[in-house]
């Protein structure tokens, strides 16, 4: 049965953190078992999607009860797209934090809350119940937001706590529209009001639920006017933590936001469309302006996270298919370099006494790791969206998507604020990495392991060599979005 | 009956949104905790809409009238411990917040600014 695959990205993670948090005096073998979980999660989502690439939509019916009555977990393409990428990001973190000489990786804590996150991360990519969708992000905010608090940074805290009064305001909104989904159509399967609103004509109070869902998945993902927490809590977070937010915990919303406009309200997405392209490009030109003065190598890549979301969400707004397959490409490659190039920061900074990130005081500080160097040189060419790195290919598929819908102002501008991108990375590059240290610089003879990162740029640069199974992944994934009824008779049967 | 449910939300939510944006963190702190019991009234009254007769009793001893909807109290027995949970750990944060920074009110919490 390759329906039972769908419980392995939730569920190993978890037993992984009960059985760490029983471990807690042993933390070598606590360590080692949450990388054994972060890689069996990894390898059951790549069966999933080996799975979906047959054809067909997995479904897990928890606890035997038939899908409009009872929670089920839906894998499909754009799911299983989302929780690769997840869940190959988390287990490179876990496998970051394993050489990481932070304070806070020391934490018996740290480990079961890291392997939490990541359990709540593919719940919410997996499940098929919009109730069971906030249950899981609530985890995944609860643990991060924990996992901040304790960062070596002192600061943590205070962005732990804004973040939790914003991202709480969020979940508000997301169950206020849940409640009035449920008053409209008395079900929480996401299949079944998917089904009713394709046959209903719509009620005032279901288009509300439309407006409301949508506000909590763009405060998750941090876009224009919800942003304000988001630099702050990225960059206070301990490295391992930071370059999973930065990178695949925003990307939540925007699988909600794909979700609910291919899923449930295919008639209002026009609208929501014309919306996500003026955010977007506000996002891009704020991002990547507010990167461009920011002297703060880690706040500097919070930033331009924020711009780049902005392209996904341009993309998605395009909404023809080939936008919406390259924006797909666009947020996975985003988040291989985006969490590599954190890591990269952080292990620069692990070498200096105070552990900052300041480009006054760790500039120059990479002049003598010269792989370190190498590395974030090959990162930023991949930000920057740079043959032949995998930027490049999301990029191009990104602007044929532009040139397929017609848009012509909006294709200008995002392929003009592009360039500001290779700016802020090259002068980053250059102060880390080449010019001499200002004054006398002490560092650490060991710092944290730049393993990881390394990996993840190895998957950027072959996801660059070889484009094609990505694009084509892409391809089919909106082709089977763009035909809601295979969801839906996928989960109710008929 | 569901005037009365309409009413309660909204003047719990309103003390809710007026607590939250208080300086003093724990007010605000409280008025989080308000905001999320006037979600749990409003998930309740999304399912008392057709009657408020438990949904499962003896078929003799039943009170006339439609059953409400057992599904929703689940919910809310969801949602309350999830922002029970979250609650707690506010308070937590925050009181470990006065004792490093000296201070609750958010104002003066303004270190990561710029």
């Amino acid at each position: 049965m390759p329906n039972v695959l769908l419980i392995g990205p939730i569920f190993i993670p978890l037993a992984f953190a009960a059985l760490g948090v029983t471990l807690s005096r042993y933390r070598t073998l606590q360590h080692g078992f949450g990388l054994i979980g972060g890689v069996l999660a990894w390898l059951s989502s790549i069966g999933v999607l080996l799975e979906n690439l047959q054809g067909n939509i997995l479904t897990y019916r928890l606890g035997g009860w038939p899908p409009p009555f009872g929670i089920v977990l839906v894998g499909d393409l754009l799911a299983s797209v989302f929780a690769v990428m997840a869940t190959t990001v988390v287990a490179a973190g876990i496998l970051y934090a394993l050489g990481c000489k932070d304070k806070c990786v020391r934490y018996p804590a740290f480990m079961p809350l890291f392997l939490a996150m990541g359990a709540g991360l593919n719940g919410a990519l997996y499940t098929g119940d919009i109730f069971t969708l906030f249950v899981f992000i609530e985890l995944m905010v609860i643990t991060s937001v924990i996992l901040v608090a304790i960062s070596d940074n002192r600061l943590g805290l205070e962005a732990a706590i804004k973040y939790l009064f914003i991202s709480a305001m969020g979940t508000l909104f997301l169950l206020i529209g849940i409640a009035a989904l449920y008053a409209t159509f008395g079900t929480l399967n996401m299949a079944d009001i998917g089904r009713l609103l394709a046959n209903d004509q719509r009620p005032l109070l279901a288009q509300a639920a439309a407006v409301l869902l949508m506000c909590a998945f763009l405060l998750k993902s941090a876009v224009f006017p919800f942003h304000f927490w988001q630099p702050d809590f990225h960059t206070t977070a301990p490295t391992p933590i930071g370059s999973m937010l930065s990178s695949v915990v925003v990307k939540v919303g925007i699988y909600g936001l794909i979700r609910m406009m291919t899923l449930m309200f295919t008639a209002e997405a026009p609208l929501i469309q014309e919306l996500l392209i003026i955010l977007g490009i506000i996002g891009i030109f704020f991002g990547s302006l507010g990167a461009l003065r920011t002297y703060d190598a880690k706040r500097l890549l919070a930033y331009s996270t924020f711009g780049q979301i902005g392209f996904i969400l341009v993309g998605i707004g395009w909404g023809t298919a080939a936008a919406l397959s390259g924006a797909l490409v666009y947020a996975v490659n985003h988040a291989f370099v985006k969490s590599s190039l954190l890591m990269i920061t952080g292990v620069v900074s692990s070498r200096t006494m105070t552990k900052t990130a300041r480009l006054s005081e760790i500039g120059g500080a990479g002049k003598a790791l010269a792989v370190t160097s190498g590395l974030y040189f090959l990162g930023g060419l991949a930000l920057a969206g740079v043959p032949p790195l995998n930027g490049f290919v999301s990029k191009v598929a990104l602007a044929r998507g532009g040139i397929s819908a017609g848009h012509w102002l909006a294709l200008g501008l995002v392929v003009g604020a592009g360039v500001i991108t290779v700016l802020y990375m090259f002068r980053t590059w250059q102060w880390i990495f080449q010019q001499p240290p200002a004054g006398e610089l002490k560092l650490k003879p060991v710092g944290d392991s730049p393993l990881a990162p390394a990996l993840l740029i190895g998957l950027c640069v072959l996801l660059g060599l070889y484009a094609a199974p990505l694009l084509d992944i892409a391809a089919r994934t909106v082709s089977q979005l763009s035909n809601p009824q295979l969801y839906i008779r996928a989960v109710l049967g008929g | 009956m569901n005037i009365l449910f309409a009413l309660a939300t909204g003047i719990m939510f309103a003390m809710g949104v007026f607590q939250l944006l208080r300086r003093d963190l724990i007010k605000a702190g409280m008025g989080f905790y308000i905001l999320f019991t006037a979600i749990n009234l409003l998930f309740l009254a999304v399912g008392a809409y057709n009657g408020s007769v438990p949904a499962y009793v003896d078929a003799s001893s039943r009170p006339a009238g439609q059953p409400s909807d057992p599904l929703v109290q689940a919910l809310i027995l969801t949602a309350i411990v999830i922002s029970f949970g979250s609650y707690a750990l506010l308070l937590g944060l925050i009181a470990v917040s006065s004792r490093r920074f000296k201070t609750v009110d958010s104002d003066e919490l303004d270190q990561l600014k710029g």
